[in-house]
């Protein structure tokens, strides 16, 4: 059991998103408190080919030092913040600016050979904040009250095959195109079958999550130019196990559920908020749910600005 | 009448059904103040009091009550009225998935539209739709009626074995051991009566539309022979 959560606001204007998705989640607390993550998107800021890294780095003398001259001969650190985590952890993060997204994975990879040192995500267009512990703790230490932003997907973890920390924690984020995030509750049972092809193609997974098993077949399916829609549409016929789903694209969220309908989906919208969640408990933070529809099995809503 | 009014805004359910089950003993009317579609509200209740959810309630509202009867103004996450015995669980709004799951009796209403396996495993009792229900109500049906005033979606009565599933709207498709029957007078002027006794006010029309969902046999997966025969 995750609680999974999306909102969009269709005015493609600036909204207080990150007190918004707080609020959700801290609703869904109770379906999962190993950790909980958040993909704000829109409110970033940055400007063309600026990314911002989020690096977990043990605290261990010189260590923070070797992986910012890492990067910074890579790529120069524009700017940077160092936000103190729990378990001897903090999270490194800076700015750089690349010359296209293909640089981004590489540099991830090159950081990641460094002992206790995790890139935890990469990203240009949203913010991604994900931790261990539960939702109110990680809210206030990466301070989500104040993140503005367009849209936004969250999640609360109950974890059941990979370990708990925070590069499992989700959202899990795909490279194959930019800044696709996808928040999860359930299981893929067909999971190498859908890897197998994947990783064919030279998609890389990190992880033996069946969450970044998702995200990289949907950013799969969205670089062949389907349609955040079609992409979901096909994804229902191909992943089998109890599952539903959620996904972040630079302009849009949706849903996806299985085809047994085994695992909760709710939406509801209006025509400024477009929500979805694994219980209503999370919608009534964002709107009025007098109105809210049950996502069938094996069906798909998405919402794109 | 002797009402009660319990706020629901920072307490457990545990809390709040241990407050419920101690007021009803000596009150007709329990109201739940903020009840922030809670899970498990008014479970187990087994004194016949009036209980006014003021909002949407989470998960097994009202399950396993026995004699109470629920009210809920808002909407219902999943299993609503799960194997209640007695009683009634009344939804203003929509509901989740298995609403009315494993029924023993009483009866269940929900006025808006409901998710998938409405009234599976029921085994008695009466179930009301009054919009649509998803994929596989009435999954290993054992007794009881269900009445969907709306549409009913894929494998309607899958595995059914008894009960009666009457459909207002369209029929997606039927599971296995389901198949579709024609209503005669009695039933219609039955379903009228319940229908009418909980404000569902149908056009004459409507009710000649009705279909119902029975099992093909009894005994569809272990032979033919029963005591209880075909």
């Amino acid at each position: 059991m995750c609680g999974i959560a999306g909102v969009v606001f269709k005015d493609n204007d600036l909204h207080p998103v990150g007190r918004f998705m707080t609020r959700m989640l801290d609703a869904l607390q109770h379906r999962g408190p190993d950790s909980a993550g958040f993909a704000l998107y829109g409110g970033l800021g940055l400007r063309e080919h600026e990314y911002l890294l989020n690096i977990e780095v043990k605290e261990k003398p010189g260590l923070l030092d070797e992986v910012k001259t890492k990067v910074d001969t890579a790529f120069p650190i524009e700017s940077e913040e160092i936000i103190p985590s729990v378990e001897n952890y903090i999270i490194y993060r800076c700015k750089v600016v690349l010359e296209s997204f293909s640089q981004l994975k590489p540099l991830i990879m090159d950081v990641d050979k460094i002992d206790d040192v995790i890139v935890l995500n990469g990203a240009h267009s949203f913010e991604m904040i994900k931790d261990v512990g539960l939702v109110k703790d990680i809210a206030a230490r990466y301070n989500t009250e104040d993140k503005i932003g367009t849209h936004a997907i969250g999640h609360t973890r109950f974890s059941t095959e990979s370990i708990v920390d925070r590069y499992h924690a989700h959202p899990f984020q795909s490279y194959i195109i930019p800044d696709i995030t996808v928040v999860h509750n359930g299981q893929i049972t067909n999971y190498w079958k859908i890897r197998d092809p994947l990783e064919r193609k030279g998609h890389i997974f990190e992880t033996n999550n069946d969450t970044e098993c998702i995200v990289h077949y949907i950013a799969d399916k969205l670089s062949q130019n389907y349609s955040l829609e079609e992409a979901l549409e096909q994804s229902v016929k191909d992943m089998d196990g109890p599952f539903s789903y959620i996904v972040g694209t630079p302009n849009g969220v949706g849903i996806a559920k299985d085809q047994l309908g085994l695992r909760p989906g709710v939406m509801a919208e209006n025509d400024e908020v477009f929500a979805v969640a694994s219980e209503e408990v999370a919608l009534r933070e964002v709107m009025d749910t007098s109105d809210i529809e049950q996502i069938s099995p094996g069906e798909s809503r998405a919402y794109t600005i | 009448m002797k009402e009660f009014k319990i706020n629901a805004q920072n307490i457990t359910p545990r809390e709040l059904n241990r407050t419920i089950k101690k007021a009803a003993k000596d009150t007709d009317r329990i109201i739940i103040e903020n009840p922030n579609a809670m899970h498990y509200m008014v479970a187990g209740l087994t004194e016949s009091a009036e209980v006014v959810i003021d909002g949407s309630a989470g998960y097994f509202a009202g399950t396993m009550i026995h004699g109470a009867k629920v009210h809920i103004n808002g909407n219902a996450g999943w299993f609503p009225g799960d194997n209640m015995t007695e009683g009634e669980v009344v939804i203003d709004g929509s509901a989740g998935d298995g609403v009315g799951q494993g029924i023993y009796g009483g009866t269940v209403v929900v006025r808006k539209d409901v998710g998938s396996r409405t009234g599976e495993i029921m085994k008695n009792g009466t179930i009301i739709v009054g919009g649509n229900s998803g994929f596989m109500s009435g999954l290993f049906m054992m007794g009881g009626r269900m009445i969907i005033l709306g549409d009913i979606s894929d494998d309607a009565g899958e595995s059914i074995i008894r009960g009666t599933i009457y459909v207002g709207g369209e029929i997606k498709s039927l599971g296995k051991n389901a198949k579709i029957d024609e209503l005669g007078e009695e039933e219609i002027n039955e379903l009228k009566e319940l229908l009418e006794s909980y404000n569902f006010h149908l056009e004459e029309e409507k009710f000649q539309s009705f279909r119902k969902i029975v099992p093909r046999s009894a005994r569809p997966f272990y032979g033919q022979e029963s005591e209880e025969g075909k």
